[in-house]
């Protein structure tokens, strides 16, 4: 059996209150749910405040460049499609640098979950507007209000092709907790943009200001995540951000599409030199 | 490891005079994008090749699919040949705005045949001994065959009677290209169009034209690219995961990967674009896989940031770029040595890496091999560095020797190994360096691959003695790798004043260079450098200490390898640069020039 502490390797030293402690703490649920070894786990960060999260958390990791998790995650999958592999990026590290490689990911429907953690800010650079930063609001970059109109991460993914589209938001851990695990049992992509909160640099969008927007979707009468229709409409509701799994379809991965044999990954094939079946390749050039 | 590429003695010396066309030749087809040009140089080199001969092929295509000057040279000899000659012997031009550009190329007793509307013979003071034949291609292929795509298989027949060849080789080619994908009838009519060219031939040259050839026995053959030879050689080597961008001049290796990767139970994948390329290549060689990529300068460009993470996590990865003209898009089918110092110096940061350079089809392929257990053994990226020329030409060179091929994977540790370990640090302060090695999924071998500085499990430290001491074992790892490079070549006489330095693609004319200067009775030598990065610095130093006059030949405009020489080599003895900017490489005639200058 497996309990969180399993997968805790240090005490994060994100500031007291910050948003990332509620994904920390819904990674770790999720997984225990799923009773995962961690040897079994690889999580991918991006650069920024929450690319710290596979420093404390007990698994393997990879914690490479500002933008491009969704590469790497996808070389790790694509050769050991048994592993769990999870990236986790920011706002800026998913949308902005990283948003060719997100979308590209994610219609390949490369088996991964991705984690969002939306703070609509750039933290770690100390406060900068993001893509998804309000329209008007004052940053350390846009000292006279945002001038660029955000954009939407689920919205996007919805456009694209997205099999998965869920939206949690890291107040409400459980429920976070419960998108996670179901996104990581999805076999193809599965997006989790998650309402985060920045208590440092982004005091318009505190706990209260979610608690206040939020709509759960599977509170809406009716609603259906197999409906794109209906996603439409709650992505595109001018007064509440929907949450909640928002969309799914089964479609096959690119794993199950590109790989000879899921039964035999790439990383444990036996590279033995074939000598007569290279030779007769060789014959072709006589 | 094998050792493929052919000794220096394989070299045999035979002065211009020795070599009559009989034994050298060259044939030049030449026309617009679209006329089938390379379709009927790859068609004639493979043709020559079966007949036993030695093959250089050069081509000289625009960027864009159709309406622009084109041509294709195959050179062939008895000898062994790494480039072309100064020469072409027999040209085939479907316009005749091909014969105008290049007429001075051509032999003195050469033989020109033109498809061209209005074409006249060149006012004799021109002509010189060449001897020219309109030869209405499409018209007769029109006529005779209904299309005018068969005048190439025409052309192709009619130099098969001018080189005096056994006509059933061209037979068996056409019927190995067409018998699959569209069937007996096109065989049938193509070697019909064959056999016409070679009889219209027979009808319109004098038998004093032609150029017999001397047969030779095929002595285990291929002809290959150099790209394809990096092909053969990673799949050789175990690579199992491709990544790229498209791109000229690299794609081929990818095109050619493409059909076989998933026949050995790998996987090749478009990205979306070079960042994305290596950073996936990282991505599948942590989880385990021998994984590469392949580029040219613009896509090298985009790497750089990955190329520095490859570095610090520690993480193998191969990476071929075979250079074209820059900067920016620069001239895409065109080939150039411009961007050797953007992997020697290139990206934030210092790390160890490695760059080599194949000067043959042999050493693209051999040194392919070396370079992914290079990767493993030093845990960093390697750089397989080769230019159009060499990825996109064909030449013979002798069959691989799979069998001696070995694959090495360093300090990857096995999952025995590791059911011991309660302390697994994967970036272990070690004596040489190097850390042991666990994949995702093993037990006791968790880590974390870390972009920032980091402890020896792999986690962010920032403590200033930690960072020293992590720099200087990522820094030595390299310290006593020497013997595994592939070490510099001696080529051409014992002993000499003049000594060429060069590498790559530039090698087959310097060796022609060479022997030209030893009928003129100057002998040189030629230093070919395989391993450009770690610098081989002490036999470099030997060589310039053995030699009077250094001409350090460059397809570039900068001498990016002086540069380098004079960084690595001090005091550093006057290097002359032989430079070439141009959009075609070397001639042996621009080296042997400058060299003859210089000493009068
Ligand atoms: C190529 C590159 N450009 C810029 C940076 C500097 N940088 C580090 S984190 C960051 C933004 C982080 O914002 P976000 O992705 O939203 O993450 P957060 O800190 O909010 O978690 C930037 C611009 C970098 N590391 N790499
Ligand atoms: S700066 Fe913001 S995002 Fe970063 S740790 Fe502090 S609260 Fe969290």
């Amino acid at each position: 059996m497996k309990v969180k502490a399993s997968y805790h390797r240090l005490d994060p030293t994100w500031c007291n209150g910050c948003g990332l402690f509620g994904v920390f703490d819904a990674l770790k649920r999720a997984a225990v749910a799923l009773a995962i070894e961690p040897e079994e786990l690889v999580i991918v960060t991006g650069i920024g405040c929450h690319g710290r999260l596979n420093n404390y958390f007990r698994a393997y990791g990879f914690h490479g460049l500002h933008g491009r998790t969704m590469p790497v995650a996808t070389g790790i999958k694509l050769v050991n499609p048994g592993l769990q592999v999870v990236a986790v990026s920011g706002d800026g590290d998913a949308y902005s640098i990283g948003l060719g490689h997100f979308l590209h990911a994610l219609r390949k429907n490369v088996g991964l979950t991705y984690i969002v953690v939306d703070n609509r800010i750039y933290a770690l650079t100390q406060g900068q507007a993001s893509p998804t930063t309000d329209f008007g609001m004052v940053t350390m970059s846009t000292p006279v209000g945002s001038k660029d109109y955000p954009i939407d991460g689920p919205s996007l993914a919805l456009a694209a092709g997205g099999t998965f589209i869920a939206r949690g938001f890291s107040g409400e851990v459980a429920h976070l907790a419960s998108l996670i695990e179901r996104g990581m049992k999805h076999d193809g992509f599965a997006l989790i943009d998650v309402l985060s909160p920045c208590v440092t640099h982004n005091k318009l969008n505190s706990y209260d200001w979610y608690k206040k927007h939020i709509l759960h979707v599977e509170e809406v009468p009716g609603y259906s995540p197999r409906a794109k229709a209906k996603a439409w409409e709650a992505l595109n509701d001018p007064e509440k951000i929907a949450v909640g799994l928002i969309y799914e379809e089964d479609k096959p991965s690119f794993e199950e599409l590109v790989l000879p044999d899921r039964e035999k990954p790439i990383a444990s094939l036996d590279l033995k030199v074939d000598v007569p079946r290279l030779g007769k390749i060789m014959d072709g050039f006589r | 490891m094998l050792s493929n590429w052919p000794t220096p003695e394989a070299l045999e010396w035979t002065s211009q005079d020795e070599r009559s066309m009989i034994k050298d030749l060259a044939v030049m087809i030449a026309g617009k994008a679209g006329d089938g040009v390379l379709f009927t140089g790859n068609v004639l080199a493979k043709v020559l090749k079966r007949h036993g001969w030695e093959i250089v092929t050069s081509r000289d295509f625009p960027s864009n699919i159709r309406g622009e000057s084109t041509c294709y040279t195959v050179r062939a000899s008895l000898d062994k040949i790494y480039g072309l000659s100064d020469q072409v012997n027999i040209l085939l031009a479907f316009d005749c705005e091909a014969i105008l550009a290049h007429l001075p190329e051509i032999a003195a007793n050469g033989i020109v045949f033109c498809d061209g509307q209005g074409m006249t013979t060149p006012p004799p003071e021109q002509t010189l001994g060449r001897t020219f034949h309109r030869f209405s291609l499409r018209a007769l292929a029109r006529e005779q065959f209904g299309q005018e795509i068969f005048k190439n298989v025409i052309a192709l027949g009619a130099l098969s009677y001018v080189l005096d060849l056994d006509a059933s080789l061209l037979d068996g080619i056409i019927s190995e290209m067409f018998l699959k994908r569209k069937g007996e009838e096109v065989v049938r009519k193509n070697v019909q169009a064959a056999r016409f060219g070679y009889d219209k031939a027979r009808e319109i040259t004098a038998e004093t034209e032609r150029h017999p050839l001397a047969k030779k026995a095929d002595d285990d053959q291929v002809l290959i690219s150099g790209n394809e030879a990096i092909g053969l050689g990673a799949l050789a080597a175990g690579c199992r995961y491709f990544a790229a961008y498209p791109i000229c001049p690299a794609t081929e290796i990818w095109q050619w990967l493409v059909h076989y990767l998933p026949g050995f139970g790998g996987a090749v994948v478009q990205t979306e674009d070079e960042l994305a390329a290596l950073n996936m290549t990282l991505g599948a060689s942590f989880a385990g896989a021998r994984a590469m990529t392949s580029t040219s300068g613009p896509g090298a460009s985009l790497m750089m940031e990955a190329f520095s993470l490859a570095g610090m996590a520690e993480i193998p990865a191969v990476i071929a770029h075979v250079q074209r003209m820059g900067p920016a898009t620069g001239m895409p089918t065109k080939s150039q040595q411009g961007d050797v110092l953007q992997w020697i110096f290139g990206s934030h940061g210092e790390f160890p890496r490695i760059v080599l350079a194949p000067g043959t089809v042999g050493e693209c392929f051999e040194l392919t091999v070396r370079a992914f257990n290079l990767a493993d053994k030093y845990q960093c990226p390697v750089i397989i560095l080769t230019e159009l020329d060499m990825g996109q030409n064909f030449r013979t060179t002798r069959a691989f020797d799979f069998s001696g091929v070995r694959i090495e994977r360093g300090k990857l540790l096995s999952t025995g190994e590791l059911l011991g370990t309660a302390d697994f640090k994967r970036y272990e302060i070690t004596a040489d360096g190097i850390s042991p090695r666990s994949l995702p999924s093993w037990k006791n071998g968790v880590h974390l691959a870390e972009s920032l500085e980091h402890d020896e499990k792999g986690y962010r430290d920032e403590d200033p003695l930690n960072r020293r001491r992590m720099m200087e074992k990522r820094m030595r790892k390299l310290d006593q790798a020497s013997p595994d490079f592939c070490a510099p070549q001696v080529w051409g006489c014992q002993k000499a004043e003049v000594g060429f330095i060069g590498f790559g693609s530039t090698l087959g004319a310097i060796l022609e260079a060479v022997e030209q200067l030893r009928a003129k009775s100057v002998p040189s030598r030629f230093l070919q450098l395989r391993t450009l990065w770690p610098f081989p610095a002490a036999e470099v130093r030997a060589f310039l200490a053995e030699s009077r006059d250094i001409f350090v030949v460059e397809h570039n405009f900068s001498g990016e390898l002086a540069t380098l020489i004079k960084s690595q080599v001090s005091p550093c003895a006057e290097l002359n640069n032989i430079l070439n900017y141009s959009t075609l490489p070397f001639t042996p005639r621009e080296i042997v020039e400058p060299v003859l200058r210089s000493r009068r």
